[in-house]
């Protein structure tokens, strides 16, 4: 272990065990784990004895992991004989391949004696594995080189010809001789090219260029069945006879050559499962997803950027109809009123300390609020499926780093700390269509004539009806509430007083928030809290005379009513994410050095001068990392608008657009058009992580 | 912050002398309100799941009509039921079948990952070949690509295999046979073994990577092969970070909903609780008694997976995204 391991292994016991270490407790958490890993074996052979599905998953994991291990080991196994036991590693090695090329020829039915049954099935990889092995064998045990190229090419055009001969007639290739010659011209450069880039000698690059040519031209030009016995032998023993050649031209290797072999071939038996599986699930599928983006719905016809196009010019993913809403409404106008305190302040905080924008600075709260509200209300004036992602990436980022940030502070060395860790890290483990039915319940609005069994709306509607009731429970939440503005007006009071005119900001939007909540609830302003579910007043005539309140509050429908819904589905994200942002950002506080933060207090800094000055900047990286993180996350945020809402009530997001377009309307290039957007959202952060890691490179 | 005020109640943020009358008194009790601030935020973050956690045991009609917290009221008592439970397990498409798909898919796609990852980590770390760095540096930037890019190609894939038309020869090849996995299981295991690998690669690699150089030569001058060294020095070297990651893994693959949603949506047989759940919400009215319990099922496997080995999550999210 060296030191950076050991130190943070320090900070993870720090966040993770109790200080100190309670024997008896610990005890205790010994035997309730050792309990519950009982239990769970207990369990896991009860599911193996009684259910079928159990014993079917297990064979299926035997097998997998057995057959990949025996595949794994046995390449390594193979490559240990290189430096050594040449001769038997060329025995195995060749014999392998042919063994391989007959279960290819033999397995697709193409060479006489192939069928049904395991004997026939396994004649063909015999016979190829053993010609080729006695090739490895004999090639391996000679050094002159003349012999070499001989029995190369006379073993490789021997088994060309048993191939060619041993093709079943309905596959004897007719010979095209144009094809044939065109595509082995172009194997020949290709193979010289490659050669002379990787500057080795260009003999072997051309003859296996040749090789390869030679079989596309005269096999994959060809149409089957129209040839003879003739010209399948033909087109089987000249490239045979090639790659006899090049095997032949080379010499056996000596142990340095050897060595090479070795640690190269090693590199792909470490590497190459890995990059197989990325290939195959990431990469290739990725880009054949960009292919089928420019292709219309059946992926028939070229399209052209249709489909981004269509995208773009849908209502329903960007409609700017009420654009104008975004100056008028009260959230903007409150916004720009944030920002304009934030210019003056500044202005000041300039003048004071030469810096009008700073962390910790007073400028910074009225800002932060100013841009978010003003970012509020150009999301709600602008609606579709990309303005809600934004919307998203922009609130859940923000809160979750920022609710994470400030737990992490609060819960720094307090008692208790890892309890309160863990419950807000918790909802990490519960799958997102969990939380989103945990959230349904707390969202839940009922009519207001009935109990509301949501939490919200439970609170909303009896804070109405203490709001317009009179009575004890009324007057003593008007104390509440008066007494919370008066609170917060001396705050700002004594800010005032002391010239602290940046302190008085946060104290005066809460005065301002109370005092208007405070007015509401008194009626002074407005009809109470809530709003009221009203009744008609109807004359004998069955005329509308006026209305007359009932006395309920209304529920807020907050999975309906647009365009706020999509912030109450941001908030079940931000509950999630809170947890990952609040580990991470805990870690790294922890992770600053002490002498640091006691330099600063030794210097008279005060604990918030030292949050926002010495501990903040020495976390700013990983803020940086949890923002990508997060921003990442958000993006191809699906589950909770899927089992929530489905995209209704103007709260689709890309994701979800992205599965209904691909698997429910069938149209696969909008389908793809919209991954692919997807994917060039997260592209920057894509390559902000690369420069990163070059640089740490 | 307030560590500082606890021990020194009258102290000042603005360094000045205190108290001077009401108006100081006021605001130092402000500004103890964050040590109450942490508990209130504790608060609400668990009273949603404590409310589903509650109300899976309140029989329907309690359910409907009245909340979850009055359930907690010592009168209402008699409301509690496991019938919801009890439903769930017997239903027509039982919560037991669902789970053992769960199990089928997050066993698999955690081992599997596991071995490839790791060697392919060793090999990046350890075996020296040209090309070595921008080929890591190409595997892990594959991090952040997002799953919705893969996923049509792969539901194609795992419907009707894969064929290659080779250019200007007409001649189609099949690359893969239609092996018949769409709506498996295996489909969704085979998938998560693919997206898990840039992440794992990353995580093992960076613990791979800072195992002392020391040891290695040793091995290595002692005529130890690569193969000998990765079984016999760095896998029992590295078991923190493999568990690690198969927690991670776990939770992942069994919390998932996309990606099963794709490749099994519509084989009853094979979906896991995800789509199990999501299927109950969506026809909320009639059973909307029993979704609470089958919700708390679901995640009843992650939150025991969670706080037995909360100890090793931590340390993978930490190795995963602090050392990036």
């Amino acid at each position: 272990m060296d030191d950076t391991a050991v130190t943070a292994d320090d900070v993870i016991n720090e966040i993770t065990d109790e200080p100190g270490g309670d024997v008896e407790v610990r005890g205790l958490r010994w035997f309730a784990r050792r309990a519950v890993w009982v239990a769970l074996a207990l369990f896991a052979i009860f599911l193996l004895i009684t259910q079928a599905k159990a014993r079917s998953t297990l064979v299926t994991v035997v097998i997998a992991v057995a057959a990949s291990a025996g595949l794994w080991i046995g390449a390594n196994l193979l490559f240990n004989q290189v430096r050594e036991r040449w001769t038997e590693f060329s025995v195995i090695a060749f014999g392998i391949v042919g063994a391989l090329i007959g279960i290819v020829l033999h397995g697709n039915q193409v060479t006489v004696g192939s069928g049904d049954g395991i004997l026939n099935w396994i004649l063909g990889p015999i016979a190829g594995g053993v010609a080729l092995a006695a090739l490895g064998f004999v090639l391996s045990t000679v050094d002159d080189a003349s012999k070499r190229l001989t029995i190369g090419i006379g073993v490789g055009l021997a088994i060309g010809v048993a191939i060619g001969a041993l093709i079943r007639s309905e596959f004897y290739p007719g010979l095209d001789p144009a094809a044939t010659a065109i595509a082995t011209a172009l194997g020949v450069a290709v193979g010289g090219v490659i050669s002379f880039l990787r500057k080795r000698p260009p003999l072997g690059g051309i003859l296996t260029g040749a090789a390869i040519g030679w079989i596309l031209g005269a096999w994959g030009g060809a149409d089957f069945g129209d040839g003879s016995i003739v010209t399948s032998i033909i087109a089987a023993a000249v490239p045979a006879a090639l790659i006899g050649a090049r095997i032949g031209q080379t010499s056996n290797p000596g142990y340095v050559g050897r060595a090479k072999i070795d640690v190269s071939a090693r590199a792909y038996i470490f590497i190459g499962p890995a990059l197989l599986f990325i290939f195959a699930m990431l990469v290739v599928p990725a880009i054949r997803t960009a292919y089928l983006s420019v292709l219309d719905r059946d992926s028939e016809d070229f399209v052209q950027l249709d489909n981004y196009r269509s995208i773009f010019t849908d209502r329903t993913s960007f409609d700017s109809a009420n654009w104008t809403d975004m100056f008028t409404s009260r959230l903007s106008i409150i916004g720009v009123v944030l920002l304009g305190i934030a210019l003056v302040v500044g202005i000041i905080m300039k003048q004071r300390t030469g810096r009008a924008v700073e962390v910790g600075n007073p400028t910074v709260g009225p800002l932060v609020a100013g841009f978010f509200f003003v970012a509020f209300g150009i999301f709600t004036a602008l609606r579709g499926t990309i303005i809600n992602n934004l919307w998203w990436v922009v609130t859940v980022t923000f809160s979750a780093t920022a609710l994470g940030l400030a737990v992490a502070v609060l819960a720094d060395n307090r008692k208790g700390e890892r309890f309160a860790k863990s419950l807000i890290f918790m909802p990490m483990a519960i799958s997102l269509v969990g939380a989103s039915i945990i959230w349904r319940f707390v969202y839940q609005a009922r009519e207001t004539s009935k109990e509301q069994t949501g939490v919200l709306n439970a609170l909303w509607t009896s804070l109405g009806k203490l709001s317009i009731g009179s009575g004890l429970p009324t007057l003593i939440g008007a104390a509440i509430l008066g007494v919370i503005t008066l609170a917060s007006a001396a705050a700002l009071a004594r800010a005032l007083t002391r010239q602290n005119w940046g302190g008085a900001a946060l104290p005066g939007i809460a005065m301002l928030l109370f005092g208007w909540f405070f007015l509401k609830y008194t009626k002074i302003l407005g009809e109470g809290l809530g709003g009221f579910q009203t009744e008609a007043v109807l004359n004998d005539d069955g005329e509308q005379v006026g209305t007359v309140a009932t006395g309920a509050a209304e529920t807020v429908l907050f999975v309906q009513e647009g365009p706020f819904n999509n912030f109450f589905l941001m908030v079940i994200f931000i509950w999630i994410q809170t947890g990952f942002a609040m580990v991470i950002l805990s870690a790294a506080i922890k992770a600053v050095p002490t002498e640091l933060i006691e330099a600063a207090s030794m210097d008279g800094a005060t604990t918030s001068q030292i949050f926002w000055r010495v501990t903040l900047p020495q976390i700013a990286t990983t803020i940086g990392v949890v923002v990508t993180t997060l921003i990442v996350g958000v993006m191809k945020v699906f589950d909770i608008v899927k089992v929530i809402t489905n995209g209704q009530f103007d709260t689709q997001v890309l994701a979800n657009d992205m599965f209904q377009k691909a698997f429910n309307d069938g149209d696969s290039g909008r389908g793809a058009a919209l991954a692919i957007l997807i994917f060039l959202s997260v592209l920057p952060v894509m390559i902000f992580n690369i420069r990163k890691m070059q640089k740490e490179a | 912050m307030t560590k500082t005020l606890s021990t020194t109640p009258n102290f000042s943020p603005d360094g000045q002398e205190g108290p001077n009358g009401i108006i100081d008194r006021v605001y130092s009790f402000l500004r103890r309100i964050p040590s109450g601030l942490l508990w209130v935020i504790v608060a609400i973050w668990s009273l949603p799941t404590m409310g589903i956690f509650v109300n899976s045991f309140r029989n329907r009609d309690s359910q409907r009509n009245s909340a979850w917290w009055k359930g907690l009221w010592p009168g209402n008592a008699g409301d509690y039921t496991f019938d919801n439970y009890d439903q769930i397990i017997n239903a027509r498409t039982p919560i037991g079948d669902s789970l053992l798909n769960s199990m089928a898919i997050a066993i698999p796609a955690t081992i599997i990952p596991i071995a490839i990852a790791a060697f392919a980590a060793y090999g990046f770390a350890w075996i020296d070949f040209r090309g070595r760095k921008p080929l890591f540096i190409a595997t892990v930037s594959l991090l952040a690509i997002p799953l919705q890019v893969a996923l049509i190609p792969l539901l194609q894939l795992f419907s009707g295999g894969a064929k290659l038309t080779l250019p200007l020869l007409d001649k189609t090849i099949t690359l893969i046979p239609d092996f018949g996995l769409v709506g498996s299981t295996t489909a969704v295991w085979l998938t998560h073994t693919g997206f898990a690998m840039p992440f794992a690669i990353f995580l093992l690699h960076n613990y791979i990577s800072s195992l002392p150089k020391d040891v290695f030569e040793a091995a290595r001058i002692d005529g130890a092969a690569h193969f000998t060294i990765f079984y016999k020095l760095v896998l029992p070297l590295s078991i923190p970070v493999l568990a690690a990651f198969a927690i991670f893994q776990f939770l992942w693959t069994w919390n998932d909903f996309l990606i099963a949603n794709t490749l099994v949506s519509g084989n009853t047989d094979q979906e896991p609780t995800t789509l199990l759940i999501a299927k109950l919400a969506g026809d909320f009215g009639r059973n909307e008694n029993i979704l609470p319990a089958a919700a708390f099922i679901q995640s009843f496997v992650p939150l025991v997976v969670f706080f037995s080995l909360q100890k090793y999550f931590v340390r993978g999210l930490l190795a995963g995204s602090v050392k990036g």
